[in-house]
């Protein structure tokens, strides 16, 4: 087992995910009075979960936005900002907690160095 | 996609959304213009549209998806639709409503019969869209605001 071994690289496959994710639903939010917009979003643990089951490195998934479409607005806008607003709260607190817990991995590796020096 | 995408997409949801209280504001603010420009105002509305595929940004990402991107790079373009890059007004369009007649045969403004053409502004219809506004905004702002503790976060894994 290396130093980067596959939990550290899925940390990181999953924070780059979030932050995609991120990405996505502050544009939904950003177009949500912007006539016949649809949001999008991604499925990013799926992905990784499906990857890391077949075996493949977390390193080499990528992550695919979909587009939900839905009409909610009477302009043919599809965003419905309550539900983009939790998931954007929601997404926030999964990132944090994918950095605390590589912060807390770093923290692991540290103390093992120094223990060496 | 750059790492502060969400920030930049939330700072253009503002822009956006200040530009419609500035015309909504404007629209209040001219109920009662008679003339201008010889005419009654006509009250304006702005049209937003997503920044995608015919913006430079949207060009781009379309040329490096079809080869010279990293992997990485590529596989977040590839979404199949154009990519997200915020919101931009198109344009400030006038509403095609027309003028409304008031009988008021002493303003030097009135016509043969004694009508003054006034603005159509819904002052009901207005306030509510600034609400509207004004809520859109704050959720831009939220949005921001979670994009960078996101960002600290992330700063915070370095320490």
């Amino acid at each position: 087992m290396g130093l980067l071994d596959s939990t550290q690289l899925a940390l990181e496959s999953a924070m780059s995910g979030s932050m995609l994710r991120q990405t996505l639903l502050t544009n939904d939010l950003a177009n949500a009075d912007t006539p016949n917009f649809q949001p999008q979003d991604v499925n990013f643990g799926q992905t990784l979960a499906q990857a890391m089951a077949s075996g493949n490195s977390p390193a080499n998934v990528s992550f695919t936005p979909y587009t939900q479409a839905q009409t909610v607005g009477a302009n043919g806008n599809g965003v419905s900002t309550d539900l983009t607003e939790s998931d954007i709260a929601e997404n926030a607190l999964l990132y944090q907690e994918l950095t605390q817990i590589t912060a807390a991995r770093e923290g692991i590796l540290k103390s093992a160095i120094s223990t060496v020096a | 996609m750059s790492f502060f995408d969400a920030i930049n997409i939330a700072a253009s949801g503002l822009t956006a959304e200040r530009t419609a209280m500035d015309v909504t504001t404007e629209n209040l603010a001219n109920a009662n213009t008679t003339n201008a420009n010889g005419q009654p105002y006509r009250p304006q509305a702005v049209e937003l549209q997503a920044v995608g595929s015919t913006s430079f940004a949207g060009q781009l990402n379309t040329a490096l998806a079809a080869g010279g991107a990293s992997p990485m790079a590529q596989s977040l373009m590839s979404g199949g639709s154009s990519p997200a890059g915020g919101v931009e007004v198109a344009q400030i369009v006038t509403e095609n409503v027309p003028a409304q007649l008031v009988y008021d045969p002493t303003s030097p403004q009135a016509n043969a019969q004694g009508y003054v053409a006034e603005p159509n502004v819904q002052p009901v219809t207005e306030m509510t869209n600034l609400i509207d506004e004004s809520n859109s905004y704050q959720a831009d702002v939220t949005a921001m605001q979670t994009a960078k503790t996101m960002y600290q976060s992330t700063l915070g894994v370095l320490k």
